[in-house]
């Protein structure tokens, strides 16, 4: 496959999506970072140390916090979903980690080096080699043909019409649109259109994908379609990718991280088992009321230490989650026995357990009585 | 004011109604005792200062005579100074050189070429049709004896455009870009909109003197406004999403530039382009005045010695000329859009086997042609820049048969506009104009006609209205009216501003003739919002009235205001009359433009919903569209009347009189340049007052912005 330079050196790529080379590094570490928007930044800053909220901030300097020492780090071939409502400064987040806005303070690194000390022309290599992004309301370059769009990265690049051309046309065939290269973008669906984003994004071949709720703007259904795609390009190709959502449900169902985010700050960052299970506080509870608990939390932690004989029966594993045993459970009330990776049985989950933790669940999510006389 | 809860009872929400409706009485009244009080205030001031009279002519400051000074300075100073020697004529030299090119470009190139060159780009940018009616347009030139003059005109225009945009598109991106830039060009730009064309060519006659270079340099002056903000506009609106794809990519800034906004501003820099050209057609005509030659010098010398019907057909050759050029651009600009079939005949003839059959066999000769332009233009297919050509073989085959056929010419010998095609019916005009006036003046020898509408607009409304200003009312008193009108609507800095405007023309020394001109002006303005708005109503309200109404608005807005002049001169001969009537034409299509879209921009949603709830058509007008379209109302209301202004000074070429006139004598004879100076200086003061009080106004019916 003849591409641009960077394509050919060294290294064959067998298949486009194979995983990326890996090294050591962590592919994105953020620390501490902090957005302060406005003129009064001094005062602000000044603030922020000496512990005030968001609002007093607002208040005192007119400057508003859109995110606040936002800590984490994403491993390679990890999605990180940052799950927040509107204003709670997750778009501005995500722009800190290219620099597409530029944070107050706090440190970004992609493969270890810090982003903030690159100059202009150093930055653009990064994000022309290693970064991509897909927009909320897509981003697409309406003057442009679907297939100019998608080979717009490596255009910026300097890449040959042809190559661009080769390799736009694949990465088209993958998301499914490979029949509408020569259609503009507004002559295609919204579903459609987000597809030439994600075909666009990942033309470049890079490492880190950012998703700026890619999915919000799409029909119920044609957002479930899009999440499942991703699932399954996520499971060939094993990239690192950073996720925006308002969406609750697409968060756990997209995340194996979750950072919840209100005012500006994580108020809790964990495993879609974590959050539901344990949610830090009220505010993140509300989120969990109605969620899909059954997908979420594994036999894992519900199962009961094997004490005596194991239970007949074909043992489940530790990371099922509860959705798939439910039909064995309510065929048959005896407990499953529960093995771990190596196959040998460690344990023993039966239906009162998991009745009980579903219960519990809700219960304490729910504020008000009244709630006994929903028991199963 | 404290209204009683609702919940004590019946007679707690009674008292709760009648506190209201007296908040509402007291807020009427108060309005309306403000205008009293304005009223009786500016009455009083007049009852004292009855014998005042208008500006005394001895505070006049005297301006036009340090003007002919500095004209003196000028001409003296000419060969010598530096300024002259290494500024202004390297410029002079530099433009009359690259007109001069164009000139003698167009004017070789034999008459057929220009006809099918005029008409292919026409076909390009618009279908077949087009094509066909603008080489019969380019051949009108020839035909009425004005080929010359025509490609003179167009040869300034292109200069005049071609300069505006390279200096335009640049200003405008390097604006788009940098907030600072566009925030001290804004009030530049709107300056120089406001102005009335004229003007501009007063200080260019004085730095460059009368020829065709400051004809030249005062059209670009003019036309870059539009150019500069369209592209600013098209930049700026460019989705912000799109720029940060781009940024995210890896973009240089050139790159995005390059690639993605320049390319999606496109249709904004085009429709700039258009306008431009417009503008800058608008005021070659004018620039005739200061010896800029070409069509304009035509009309103006025909109507300056009452020769109508030349003055319609060289008239009629500017509008051609405008058509043209502004449906090209138009096309042009929607050209990134859509691409159009080839079409010869409408499409409601289609059905007929014999159109069909016509436009299939069109359609094959179209393919044979294609395939020969292709072959022709394979051998620059790799060749950058003229790669373009390999992908539009009609334009290489048509480009090839231009230059075959000129070389062809200019070997065997350039032939001139064949006599046998030319014709001229200005003699029918000639005789139109006679018999207009020796029947319609009193039709059939009764009181009604053409006299009659005249005289009757000028015994009652203009000349009355000019005494009131000029003479009977003091001048303090007009100065306080508009001040407290200023004051009303926008606070002290308002009122200031329109004293200083007020007292600026009396300084000036141009009293009289200012309120000459503000006379005009009003009773014009009156005519054309009484017309434009009652017809945008009614455009709005039936679409079939609105298509009916488009293509006569497209026409007055398209004509040249001068070249206006000529049909109205037709009905109503010289004098202040036709120039009124000329200027509620010019103005006419903004105040019903706007009024249509105003009412049909309102929401669907509140339309049905009024009509959901009962109201008539005439409620749901009163109450529901006209209070919302009225920003867009306001702001037709003001663009007439600086149309009107910009028109009646216009008219002071056939005997409107007022600042108009004396501008002209300035700029027709030399020693009278520093009053025409003087007088052009009294029309900016009363365009920026009344621009500055009409917006203030507008601004009152803009909606609040903003919510909870």
């Amino acid at each position: 496959m003849a591409l641009h330079p960077r394509h050919v050196k060294g290294e064959s790529r067998g298949h486009y999506i194979g995983p990326v080379v890996t090294t050591e590094q962590t592919p994105l570490e953020c620390h501490e970072i902090t957005k302060v928007f406005g003129d009064n930044l001094v005062a602000a800053r000044a603030r922020l140390a000496d512990g005030c909220d968001r609002q007093m901030v607002l208040d005192q300097t007119g400057c508003l916090v859109a995110v606040r020492d936002a800590t984490f780090s994403v491993e390679r071939g990890e999605t990180f979903v940052v799950m927040g409502l509107s204003g709670s400064g997750k778009s501005t987040l995500i722009r800190c980690l290219s620099r597409l806005i530029e944070p107050t303070s706090g440190t970004v690194k992609i493969d270890g080096t810090p982003i903030g000390d690159l100059d202009d022309q150093e930055l653009r290599e990064l994000r022309r080699q290693r970064l991509s992004m897909v927009f909320q309301h897509f981003g697409l370059f309406p003057h442009r043909k679907v297939i100019d769009n998608v080979a717009f990265g490596l255009e910026i690049q300097g890449a040959a019409k042809a190559d661009r051309y080769e390799r736009a046309l694949e990465v088209l065939s993958v998301v499914g649109l490979g029949d509408w290269a020569d259609h503009f973008p507004q002559q295609l669906s919204g579903g459609m259109q987000q597809r030439v984003g994600l075909a666009r994004a990942l033309c470049v071949e890079p490492e880190i994908l950012f998703f700026d709720e890619p999915f919000s703007a799409l029909d119920p259904l044609i957002r479930r379609d899009m999440q499942d795609e991703l699932l399954s390009l996520q499971a060939r190709m094993r990239r690192t990718l950073v996720f925006i959502t308002h969406d609750f449900h697409e968060a756990l169902k997209l995340g194996d991280r979750i950072a919840i985010m209100k005012d500006g700050e994580f108020v809790q960052v964990g495993t879609p088992e974590q959050i539901v299970s344990a949610p830090a506080d009220d505010y993140v509870r509300e989120f969990t009321e109605d969620a899909p608990k059954t997908k979420v939390i594994t036999v894992g932690s519900v199962m009961q230490s094997l004490d005596g004989e194991a239970p007949a029966g074909e043992p489940v594993g530790l990371d099922a989650v509860l959705d798939d045993i439910l039909p064995r459970l309510l065929a048959n009330p005896a407990a499953l026995p529960v093995a771990d990776d190596q196959g040998e049985v460690v344990g023993t989950v039966d239906r009162d357990r998991v009745v009980a933790l579903l219960d519990e669940n809700s219960r304490s999510g729910a504020s008000g009585a009244g709630r006994d006389a929903d028991q199963l | 004011m404290t209204a009683a809860p609702p919940a004590a009872g019946s007679s707690g929400v009674a008292d709760a109604v009648e506190a209201r409706l007296t908040l509402d009485r007291r807020r009427r009244t108060r309005s309306g005792g403000e205008l009293a009080v304005g009223l009786a205030i500016v009455v009083a001031a007049q009852l004292a200062l009855s014998s005042v009279g208008g500006f005394p002519e001895s505070w006049a400051i005297g301006l036009a005579d340090w003007i002919d000074d500095a004209r003196r300075w000028v001409i003296s100073n000419q060969t010598t100074h530096w300024s002259f020697s290494f500024i202004f004529n390297p410029i002079s030299d530099a433009i009359d050189w690259g007109l001069r090119i164009v000139e003698r470009f167009l004017l070789w190139l034999p008459w057929y070429v220009v006809a099918a060159a005029g008409g292919m780009v026409a076909a390009a940018a618009l279908g077949m049709r087009a094509g066909l009616l603008a080489a019969v347009g380019v051949l009108y030139f020839g035909a009425i004896e004005l080929w010359e003059e025509s490609l003179q005109t167009v040869a300034l225009m292109m200069v005049a455009v071609g300069i505006s945009v390279a200096i335009g598109v640049p200003v405008g991106i390097a604006s788009a870009r940098y907030d600072r830039l566009q925030r001290s060009l804004r009030p530049m730009l709107d300056a120089m909109q406001t102005l009335p064309a004229f003007v501009y060519l007063i200080p260019v006659v004085l730095l460059f003197g009368v020829a065709r270079v400051p004809a030249i340099i005062a059209t670009v002056v003019y036309a870059l406004p539009p150019v500069i903000r369209l592209t600013d506009l098209g930049i700026r609106t460019v989705s912000p999403a799109t720029v940060e794809a781009a940024e995210m990519f890896g973009a240089t800034p050139r790159q995005t530039l390059r690639k993605v906004q320049l390319p999606q501003a496109l249709p904004s820099v085009l429709t700039g382009i258009n306008q431009t050209i417009m503008m800058a057609l608008s005021i070659v005509v004018i620039a005739a005045l200061i010896g800029a030659g070409g069509l304009g010098q035509v009309v103006l010398e025909s109507l300056r010695r009452l020769f109508v019907g030349r003055a319609l057909e060289a008239g009629l050759a500017i509008v051609v000329l405008a058509m043209l050029m502004d449906r090209v651009t138009h096309g042009a600009a929607g050209l990134a859009t859509r691409r159009r079939r080839l079409r010869l005949m409408p499409d409601s003839l289609e059905r007929l086997g014999f159109v069909r059959s016509v436009e299939s066999a069109l359609e094959s000769v179209d393919r044979f042609l294609c395939r020969v332009g292709a072959s022709l233009a394979s051998p620059v297919r790799h060749a950058p820049g003229l790669a373009g050509l390999a992908r539009h073989p009609r334009w290489a085959l048509g480009l090839v048969a231009l230059v075959v056929v000129t070389i062809a010419s200019a070997v065997l010998g350039r032939p001139e506009f064949p006599s046998a095609i030319t014709f001229s019916f200005a003699p029918a005009i000639d005789w139109l104009v006679d018999w207009v006036r020796d029947n319609l003046y009193e039709i059939g020898g009764t009181w009604f006609g053409t006299g009659w509408f005249s005289d009757s607009i000028t015994i009652y409304a203009v000349t009355p209205l000019r005494e009131l200003f000029s003479a009977d009312l003091a001048w303090p008193v007009v100065v306080l009216a508009v001040a407290l009108a200023g004051w009303r609507l926008g606070g002290a800095p308002l009122a200031t501003f329109c004293t200083a405007c007020v007292a600026g023309l009396g300084f000036l020394g141009m009293w009289t003739l200012s309120m000459d001109t503000l006379a005009q002006v009003i009773v014009a303005v009156v005519m054309a919002i009484l017309c434009g708005i009652p017809l945008g109503v009614l455009a709005a309200r039936s679409d079939r009235f609105e298509r009916m109404l488009k293509p006569v608005l497209d026409f007055l807005q398209t004509i040249p205001s001068f070249v206006l002049l000529v049909p109205v001169i037709i009905m109503f001969n010289v004098g202040r009359i036709p120039g009124i009537i000329a200027s509620v034409l010019y103005a006419l299509p903004a105040a019903t433009r706007l009024t249509n879209l105003g009412i049909r921009q309102v929401e669907g949603e509140a339309t049905e919903a009024s009509k959901a709830f009962g109201a008539t058509r005439g409620q749901t007008l009163r109450k529901v569209q006209l209070p919302l379209a009225a920003p867009s109302i306001m702001a037709g209301i003001n663009q007439t009347v600086m149309l009107v202004l910009a028109m009646v000074v216009i008219a002071g070429l056939v005997g409107g009189g007022g600042l108009g006139l004396e501008t002209v004598k300035g700029l027709r004879r030399t020693d009278s340049v520093g009053s025409g100076f003087v007088a052009g200086l009294a029309i900016v003061l009363l365009a920026m007052l009344l621009d500055r009080l009409l917006q203030a106004w507008t601004r009152r019916f803009t909606p609040v912005e903003g919510g909870p």
